[in-house]
């Protein structure tokens, strides 16, 4: 059970991408070049009319106000929503330098020119189109499917992503042929650079993948230089598969009998989103006979707690087949299957007060104890402080960063405008049109460390204090 | 306790036929179980005997056989134990600086490092100052710790638990022991300490903890309940009215005290929480409660 929801690296979800290639042999650069801008605008029909244009020309036509404040060189198109924005466009200034060092550090230099139609927001990652303008080599079409599946959001999750990409890493390293003149250790890496720019144009790297990354290519520099390139390959292969095995499967393991001891018959049980994790926890400790409650508390813009509570109900129904079987439905069931209920986020005031523990995942857990997870987390952590209700971050140590971040607006992204769940309302606000409208969908939050009681890791439950603490080898 | 579990984990290491490694530890484990069943309260000695397994399994040896090895870790056992025995001695040195002149300290029923430090002040240190010391019911440990400062010469006064809130207006500082010093920074020791640290707050009252480093345990309670030590029948109410036998009570036990079964729905020991404590005294120095979880983790998971 819990290694489907790992598997849902693989496109399983209903939409898959519309064309992924096929492992084609040698392309042009500039067939690969007219594919991708084909490929691109078969995505961009897809969205529909998000606010992510992701041509500069469509961007031009439709939303003329919300290219004004991207540069200060840019004369505002339409006066009246020049004169109107003046005094935002002054506030935005200081904000934007600030944060200007580290957008150009962490992306291509290129993404500043575009806004999505947020005037301070324009730094938190934009829809990637000119992923082929700067290609400085050959892509992989593993790599190239990947790309998709990110910007799409069908694959999704720190633990997921990261699998992903280490999975198709392996395909890349299995494919790749040491040029001669070179060797396996010196070339792979440059070889890898433009693939990973490729994932990084599709969607920002997730902190547990830049480790892995960091990880892979510490292997490839350390490797004998005398070594045959296939076993040289296999190699590599295997430490990938060691670091999946060991940074996550076994981790999660050691979270789920770690975590599950803390929840007691009774408990009432907070989560927010979708966690892998939190759900492998709750999964187990149901399945060894602790009885309890589940709260899921969802909210835009992806409601991802609706997945925790299908793989819940599943396991309900599988339980009611087993149960039906045993002839003790009522008492049993009474018992037995995780009692759910699912709210949304404004609801999660109403309820709090029943709650023992609250649990989360995690995206990364920054260095000072602080937790950068899905929007809306840091809210129900602050709320769980208020009422003295034990905030417990289910977070392997792969996924810790050595960056701190002092707020969500430093670094962020934004949720994907045409998302599956998307619903009337706030498409109807926009293609209402107005200038002075703006939807803003950050797709993540930070929880002070004080809000937080525990974390809980595979080297234990640790106070978020002593994040710093744990070695940095443990997740590198 | 601790040193206890240690001594009879060291004696079983001495003893023990495991050929290998892992027998070793299995047996180490098996050894470590049996002795959290036969006692009432596992929280400190549980504290020893991780300590000890995980100095075994992490253990860096050179020896060539496996029974030299054995014998190594007897001797490292046992020299263990003999530094663990001046570590109350550090403690008191260290708290010395902290105890001012005039002073007047409040704490909390009987703990041998607490007492001991107290003796140390007032006879090394020449420290003048006088000690209210609580009643700690039911077992009224905190006359014990009466006695002996009594005895040194100490001016004590016995306090109601339920006058902790009454006489803190008047407490410089407080000193508590510890059956174990958790994860989180935060204190296990006899109940009663936690709404003393709860006071010493709201007072702004440095509340000081005295713990041996080998009372440092890896657990991480969320909450009373989340303590080994707790169970069903703690705080229990009962299931039906008509079972109290109220006009019995009375008639039988005319002073008001409690009976063994209503003393028995009580905890032993409470948890004072991190936020609460304003520093932590071991032989490795003070600490702050961040610092012990530092210390811990970069000990267990290191």
């Amino acid at each position: 059970m819990a290694a489907a929801n790992e598997a849902s690296a693989k496109p399983t979800k209903k939409d898959a991408p519309p064309n992924i290639p096929p492992p084609k042999p040698v392309l042009t650069k500039a067939e690969r070049r007219a594919k991708q801008e084909k490929d691109r605008e078969a995505k961009a029909a897809a969205k529909g009319n998000a606010a992510t244009n992701s041509k500069p020309g469509a961007a031009g036509t439709k939303s003329t106000s919300k290219t004004s404040n991207s540069n200060t060189a840019v004369a505002g198109p339409s006066q009246i929503s020049k004169s109107t924005k003046t005094p935002e466009v002054t506030e935005a200034a200081p904000v934007k330098d600030a944060v200007l060092a580290a957008v150009q550090s962490q992306s291509v230099p290129e993404l500043r020119d575009e806004t999505r139609g947020l005037r301070i927001f324009s730094h938190f990652g934009l829809p990637k189109q000119s992923g082929s303008s700067n290609l400085k080599g050959p892509l992989h079409p593993a790599i190239f499917r990947l790309a998709l599946q990110f910007s799409d959001f069908q694959i999704v999750g720190a633990n997921a992503r990261c699998i992903a990409t280490l999975n198709a890493f392996k395909t890349v390293i299995r494919d790749y042929v040491t040029p001669p003149n070179t060797t396996l250790s010196r070339h792979l890496m440059t070889y890898l650079n433009p693939q990973i720019g490729h994932l990084v144009n599709a969607r920002p790297l997730a902190v547990s993948m830049g480790n892995a990354i960091r990880y892979l290519k510490v292997e490839i520099s350390i490797l004998d230089i005398d070594l045959p390139e296939q076993d040289a390959k296999d190699s590599l292969c295997e430490r990938i598969d060691n670091y999946i095995r060991d940074h996550i499967m076994v981790a999660d393991k050691v979270i789920q009998d770690v975590a599950g001891e803390k929840i007691k018959n009774g408990d009432v049980i907070l989560t927010y989103a979708h966690s892998s994790v939190v759900q492998k926890v709750l999964l187990q400790a149901h399945e060894r006979g602790k009885i309890f409650s589940v709260i899921i508390a969802d909210s835009r813009p992806l409601l991802e707690g609706q997945e925790s509570l299908t793989s819940f109900r599943v396991l309900f129904y599988l339980l009611f087949i087993i149960i039906y079987l045993g002839k003790q439905l009522l008492s049993v069931l009474a018992e037995a299957g995780i009692q759910c209920t699912y709210l949304l986020l404004p609801a999660v005031g109403s309820i709090i007060e029943e709650v023992t523990i609250v649990m989360f995942g995690a995206h990364s857990v920054q260095m000072d104890g602080a937790v950068y997870s899905r929007a809306g987390t840091a809210l129900v952590a602050m709320m769980a402080k208020a009422h003295s209700v034990p905030v417990l971050v289910c977070c392997e140590t792969h996924k810790f960063s050595e960056a701190v971040h002092l707020d969500s607006f430093n670094k962020n992204e934004l949720a994907p405008t045409a998302s599956k769940h998307s619903l009337d309302g706030p498409d109807k606000l926009r293609s209402s049109d107005d200038p002075n409208l703006q939807i803003l969908n950050p797709l993540y939050d930070l929880t002070p460390p004080s809000n937080i009681t525990a974390i809980v890791t595979e080297v234990g439950t640790i106070p978020p204090t002593s994040v710093s603490s744990v070695p940095l080898a443990l997740g590198r | 306790m601790p040193i206890a579990a240690i001594l009879a984990l060291t004696e079983l290491i001495a003893h023990s036929t495991a050929g290998t490694m892992f027998e070793l530890v299995s047996a180490l484990n098996s050894g470590a179980e049996l002795l959290k069943q036969h006692t009432s309260n596992p929280i400190s000695l549980s504290a020893g005997c991780d300590l000890f397994v995980a100095f075994v399994t992490t253990f860096a040896h050179e020896s060539k056989s496996f029974f030299d090895l054995k014998r190594e870790l007897v001797r490292q056992g046992q020299l263990y134990v003999k530094e663990a025995s001046t570590s109350r001695s550090k403690i008191a040195s260290l708290l010395l600086d902290f105890i001012p002149d005039d002073s007047v300290i409040l704490t909390h029923s009987h703990s041998r490092v607490v007492t001991h430090a107290l003796l140390h002040a007032h006879k090394q240190g020449n420290k003048r100052f006088s000690v209210y010391v609580t009643e700690a019911r039911p077992l009224g440990l905190g006359l014990k710790t009466y006695q002996i400062l009594i005895d040194a010469g100490i001016p004590c006064t016995v306090i109601l638990d339920s006058a902790v809130a009454y006489a803190i207006g008047k407490v410089d500082l407080v000193l508590v022991g510890s059956e174990a010093v958790v994860e989180s920074g935060g204190l296990v020791n006899a109940v009663g300490s936690y709404q003393m640290a709860l006071i010493a707050k709201a007072a702004n009252v440095p509340f000081y903890a005295l713990a041996e480093s080998y009372k440092f345990y890896r657990m991480f309670p969320l909450s009373q309940y989340d303590l080994p030590t707790h169970n069903d029948e703690i705080l229990s109410l009962p299931t039906s009215l008509s079972s109290i036998r109220k006009p019995a009570m009375m008639s039988e036990n005319p002073q008001l005290t409690m009976s063994d079964d209503q003393v028995n729905k009580n905890p032993g020991v409470d948890y004072t929480k991190p936020d609460l404590i304003t520093l932590v005294f071991s032989d490795i120095g003070i600490l702050t409660p961040d610092g012990v979880s530092l210390y811990l983790v970069g000990m267990f998971a290191g």
